[in-house]
């Protein structure tokens, strides 16, 4: 890594490719963030992805066991496991949050006693719980890419039935709005997204990326039209700065960014009163 | 002959796993005001709520606009855009960036998926129009969530008139309102009606307003106790059957509507 640079070392840097990746993965992790984020954030859905996050580790950890690519058994255990949650949401009478607490937990215990199987110490754990975004490759980027154009089409197509469904599921349903379907297909791109994100960002800080930005933007956006791209911005405002920061001051990325979001939600925060409506 | 807008038969409905309506049979014809009348828990807004395909049927058949509601609520697109719902109230929790003007889109947006930018143009005229029909053009750019109760209620009768409508299903539309925004916003629906050419059925605990304003009364306990007219339907001696003996009608006094 760099020693002791500083900010006259900035335009050097820059011409890092590694660093430029990782600014690029930073962009589509912000954008990813913020454009899920600001359906998730609505319909209250932030604890959600923070129980995908964690219950990834029990997918990381599968994969470590079992001599496979993590990447490879994360999708599809988060897919199985963000599935699972909205069948058990849907037909327990227990609050989402009890639920969501209880399989998280479980899945991190599981995850530990796993990791507690390997005679030596799991490699690459600490990026994976904490992101590594400063080493992802080409191939990474381009399946960010590919994400963040599925959820992007996506979004655009179905979210007036989502707006629908966060104010009244009742006047959803009864504009025809197929509430089931709607919910899991939300859920299911919430988990890819979280499994294509996990890589740069870390099992245990994907779900700054998706609520942080959103509850900023929820605070000052002016309208429904404003509000996704502005999660979007500072999603990704957020991401680069964070990086760039990192860089110069030689600090761990993933907690950086993740700091300068909440600076950016403080600021909203304390521009909020300001927008408050006139009679 | 008198078109019929909406026809059930039959109309079973289980809930939490008890009988919350039983064997509803009634029919709406075109262009009337009926209300559905009953005490607490008799069933009123899993019968409108079922009669939208909101909630599932146990038994029976529900005709809407000559179309049958299919078991899962299925209809067809064209018949599902000329009905609206107004619900008790929006489950808005803190705050929720989306404009008046943006929700009223909502309402004019037909089902399924496109991209925003599809009618745009027909889209914001439609809306434009529906918020001067209920006196909320100065409220367009305000956040649904900073508006008050009284306000909410008509952005949602301009979310139903953002589109030409048959059938206006209203479950306790009026429940959170004082007296004068209530008054209000039954003047407004009564205009409406009349204008749109609108039938109605609304749920209502204001049994001075159905005996003024509508046109046919449905007393709702879990089975259907009693209709006709109001002065028949509402008459003390169905009123204590419906609600049980012992039981005097509080009546409000409100103004006639202009």
């Amino acid at each position: 890594m760099i020693d002791g640079p500083w900010l006259a070392d900035l335009p050097a840097l820059l011409q890092l490719p590694f660093l430029q990746r990782a600014l690029l993965a930073g962009l589509l992790t912000g954008a990813l963030g913020g454009l899920m984020g600001s359906v998730a954030v609505l319909r209250q859905l932030s604890f959600f992805s923070d129980a995908l996050g964690h219950s990834a580790l029990l997918g990381l950890s599968l994969g470590l066991v079992l001599g496979l690519h993590p990447t490879l058994v994360l999708i599809p255990f988060a897919v199985l496991f963000a599935l699972v949650v909205n069948q058990l949401v849907q037909r327990s009478r227990l609050p989402a949050d009890s639920l969501l607490n209880i399989l998280y937990s479980s899945s991190l215990a599981l995850a530990v006693l796993l990791l507690s199987l390997l005679r030596t110490p799991a490699p690459g754990l600490q990026q994976l719980l904490f992101g590594d975004i400063l080493g992802v490759d080409r191939l990474d980027l381009v399946q960010l890419l590919l994400t963040l154009a599925l959820v992007g089409a996506v979004l655009l197509l179905s979210h007036r039935a989502q707006m629908l469904l966060t104010i009244d599921e009742g006047l959803a349903r009864s504009r025809g709005v197929a509430v089931g379907a709607q919910r899991l297909v939300f859920v299911v791109l919430l988990a890819l997204v979280v499994a294509m994100a996990i890589k740069a960002v870390g099992a245990l800080l994907i779900s700054a990326f998706v609520v942080i930005p959103a509850s900023a933007a929820r605070l000052i956006a002016p309208s429904l039209g404003s509000y996704a791209l502005l999660s979007v911005l500072i999603g990704c405002s957020g991401a680069v700065v964070g990086l760039v920061l990192s860089a110069l001051a030689n600090l761990p990325s993933g907690p950086v960014v993740v700091v300068v979001q909440l600076v950016l939600f403080v600021l909203a925060l304390v521009w909020m009163p300001l927008l408050r409506p006139r009679a | 002959m008198v078109e019929t807008v909406l026809e059930v038969s039959g109309l079973s409905v289980r809930r939490a796993g008890l009988q919350a309506v039983e064997a509803v049979s009634f029919r709406l014809a075109a262009e009337t005001d009926t209300a559905l009348v009953g005490p607490n828990g008799a069933g009123k807004s899993t019968l409108v709520q079922a009669l939208l395909g909101i909630l599932p049927s146990d038994a029976g058949e529900v005709r809407l606009l000559g179309h049958r509601l299919g078991p899962r609520g299925q209809l067809p697109p064209q018949v599902r855009q000329q009905i609206a719902y107004v619900p008790q109230d929006l489950h808005l929790r803190g705050r929720l960036p989306i404009t008046v003007a943006e929700f009223v889109g909502l309402g004019w947006d037909p089902p399924g998926l496109r991209p925003p930018w599809c009618g745009a143009a027909r889209r914001r005229q439609a809306v434009a129009d529906a918020l001067r029909c209920t006196a909320m053009t100065h409220r367009a750019h305000r956040l649904l969530s900073d508006l008050s109760g009284g306000e909410r209620k008509r952005a949602l009768l301009a979310f139903c008139v953002v589109r030409p409508r048959r059938l206006l299903l209203l479950d306790e539309a009026q429940a959170g309102l004082d007296p004068r925004a209530a008054e209000q916003f039954h003047t407004l629906l009564y205009q409406l009606r009349r204008s749109q050419g609108w039938t109605v059925l609304q749920v209502s605990h204001d049994l001075e307003m159905v005996r003024r304003t509508c046109d046919a009364v449905l007393c709702l306990n879990r089975r259907l106790r009693c209709s006709g007219t109001p002065d028949h339907a509402l008459a003390p001696a169905q009123l204590e059957r419906l609600y049980g003996p012992g039981w005097v009608p509080y009546l409000h006094h409100h103004h006639q509507p202009r």
